[in-house]
């Protein structure tokens, strides 16, 4: 008894969920290959999937590990920044493409271990005026760089970006973050971010954990970043400023915080509103925000908070079998 | 110190600006002994564990486990190295289920690192097969069993005193500190958490310090008392020396009129 127990436990569900993952990405594909879809729904899935790379990123401080950080937005732009200038002046072939990707995730991996320092003292609205401050330093800092074209911003990067590099991307980012979830690091996270002195004096790192957790999601982060600018073939400062700091933001907690299903739900959801609503100008922010605010009330902490697709799922069922088992009951009387 | 002394404080202090919640403090813990502290309700009980586990640096004096110095150490290594503790208001990780709550205590001996995390390596398997093991058989050491599929916050009160034993044992200790286990326990409930620590030290070999207000606990199990006030030792003993100590009876009821 004991042992079948333990098995199951072994029994992760990363793999199915990858599997399920893996089926969309092939039905994806095989659509883009039939020319079915036009290049601009491609352009929207394109963004969904930059997007829901990025939010993942994000996710994993600001819902996981349940530390309020606007880093991201720096993050990305580090993330951009060198890997088009990688791909510009060192990787200017095709096949180069993720060595300029691992470059951007890998400079953002750097700077998510800089803003972990400041987390270890400092908590809750002061870390957030901390790690904005980080982001607008490293914007006036690309604004001010004269090699990578100030404010003007780099122009002429190589369009690398398809939807393969992009879905690849993401596939990877999934399996990492349910690995790492799904493992004593996981737990640990979870515990400090319910209690951090307890999980500390029950033996958990905080310090280790913090730092690896910090520099997967700035790695993540980065990695979106670097493919949005390969996307584009230009980068500019003016895209990581505070925009893309509340877009980031309304993802996250639109779709729900510590969930990889609700970073890709949000990302989804928040960029078809911006494109399907592109005639109305910037009156789309009205409709996103107002929307924002009615899920805040009704679903604190998002659609999919704290839960995964399987979850959700798995308890519809049972409450469509409960829900049976009591119209029999009453059917019986 | 003796060979025999697991814990020693050394003149120890720990000051908070002009408050001296522990004032030159010296005692020893033998190994496998219970050790309970006792005294009013601010006579710096707590301050003791939180110096002993790494939450304060003592202001001056030292602390030593075995032959080494705790006063620099942080409370993860402590914890890991064999000190563990409860908490006097419990403190589980609520929205986690028993279990986790166990194997997140397991932390600093389960073995395996981001690599073995990430490709789900054989050792990465063996370990969390391992975790999974231990924490059920300490769950079923404490009568835990049936609980371990739970929400740990949506449990009574008296459980979730328990798990947190439970959860102290997770790490390994040699030594463990607990923080008034019996508060709030009525006097069947004390005698069967007086009989689970005598159970748990003989089981794991175990050294534990206990605070506690509860004389029925104290006097019950403990083979040595340490009366505190105003972060000093009042006195130190077996029970019964304590029990008659002059000194305790007037910090405790006021001094008779003479």
């Amino acid at each position: 008894m004991a042992l079948k127990q333990s098995d199951s436990v072994q029994k992760s569900r990363a793999v199915p969920r990858l599997i399920a993952v893996g089926i969309i990405v092939m039905c994806l594909i095989a659509l883009e290959r039939s020319h079915v879809l036009s290049s601009s729904v491609i352009l929207i899935l394109d963004y969904i999937g930059i997007y829901s790379i990025c939010v993942i990123g994000i996710n994993l401080v600001n819902g996981y590990l349940g530390v309020f950080s606007l880093a991201h937005a720096g993050y990305m732009a580090v993330g951009a920044y060198a890997s088009a200038i990688a791909s510009k002046y060192y990787f200017t072939e095709e096949w180069m493409f993720p060595a300029s990707i691992l470059i951007g995730g890998l400079a953002a991996l750097i700077f998510g271990i800089i803003v972990a320092i400041p987390s270890m003292k400092v908590k809750g609205d002061y870390l957030a005026i901390i790690t904005l401050g980080f982001t607008l330093i490293l914007q006036s800092i690309f604004q001010n760089m004269s090699f990578v074209g100030a404010s003007q911003g780099m122009n002429d990067i190589p369009k690398f970006t398809n939807i393969y590099w992009i879905f690849g991307c993401l596939l990877l980012s999934i399996y990492v973050v349910t690995t790492l979830i799904n493992s004593k690091f996981g737990r640990s996270i979870n515990a400090i971010r319910e209690d951090q002195t307890a999980a500390m004096l029950v033996s958990v790192n905080v310090k280790r954990i913090k730092i690896t957790v910090f520099a997967i999601s700035a790695f993540l982060i980065g990695i979106s970043g670097a493919l949005i600018s390969h996307l584009l073939a230009y980068t500019s400062p003016a895209a990581y400023g505070f925009s893309n700091i509340v877009e980031g933001l309304i993802m996250v907690y639109l779709g729900g915080v510590g969930s990889i299903t609700g970073a890709i739900f949000g990302s989804a959801a928040w960029q078809l509103i911006i494109q399907l609503f592109k005639d109305f100008g910037t009156w789309r922010w009205v409709i996103g925000g107002s929307m924002l605010c009615i899920i805040m009330v009704i679903l604190p902490k998002g659609v999919f908070g704290y839960k995964e697709i399987g979850g959700v799922v798995r308890d519809l069922l049972q409450k469509v079998r409960d829900y049976r088992v009591k119209r029999k009951e009453s059917d019986n009387v | 110190m003796y060979e025999n002394d697991l814990i020693s404080l050394q003149n120890a202090c720990m000051y908070f600006g002009g408050v001296k919640a522990i004032d030159d403090l010296s005692f020893n813990v033998k190994r496998g002994s219970i050790m309970g502290i006792i005294g009013p309700n601010g006579a710096g009980k707590t301050t003791i564990f939180n110096v002993i586990t790494g939450v304060y640096t003592p202001t001056s004096g030292n602390i030593r486990f075995l032959d080494r110095s705790l006063n620099k150490a942080l409370p993860h290594e402590i914890t890991g190295d064999g000190i563990s503790r409860t908490f006097q208001n419990i403190r589980l990780f609520e929205s986690e289920t028993v279990l986790n709550n166990l194997k997140i205590a397991s932390f600093a001996h389960t073995n395996y690192g981001l690599f073995a995390t990430f490709l789900r390596t054989p050792r990465f398997r063996k370990e969390e097969a391992r975790i999974d093991r231990e924490c059920r058989e300490i769950l079923a050491l404490l009568n835990l069993s049936d609980y371990a599929e739970s929400i740990a916050g949506s449990l009574a009160y008296g459980v979730q005193r328990r798990i947190e034993i439970a959860r102290a044992l997770c790490c390994k200790p040699q030594v463990i500190l607990l923080d008034e286990p019996a508060a709030g326990m009525n006097p069947a409930e004390i005698d069967d958490l007086n009989q689970l620590i005598l159970r748990i030290r003989e089981a794991l070999n175990l050294t534990i310090i206990v605070i506690e207000h509860q004389m029925r606990l104290v006097m019950g199990i403990c083979d040595e008392i340490l009366v505190v006030n105003f972060g000093k030792k009042l006195a130190q003993g077996k029970p019964e020396e304590v029990k008659s100590n002059e000194q305790v009876l007037e910090a405790y009821l006021g001094k008779a009129k003479g």
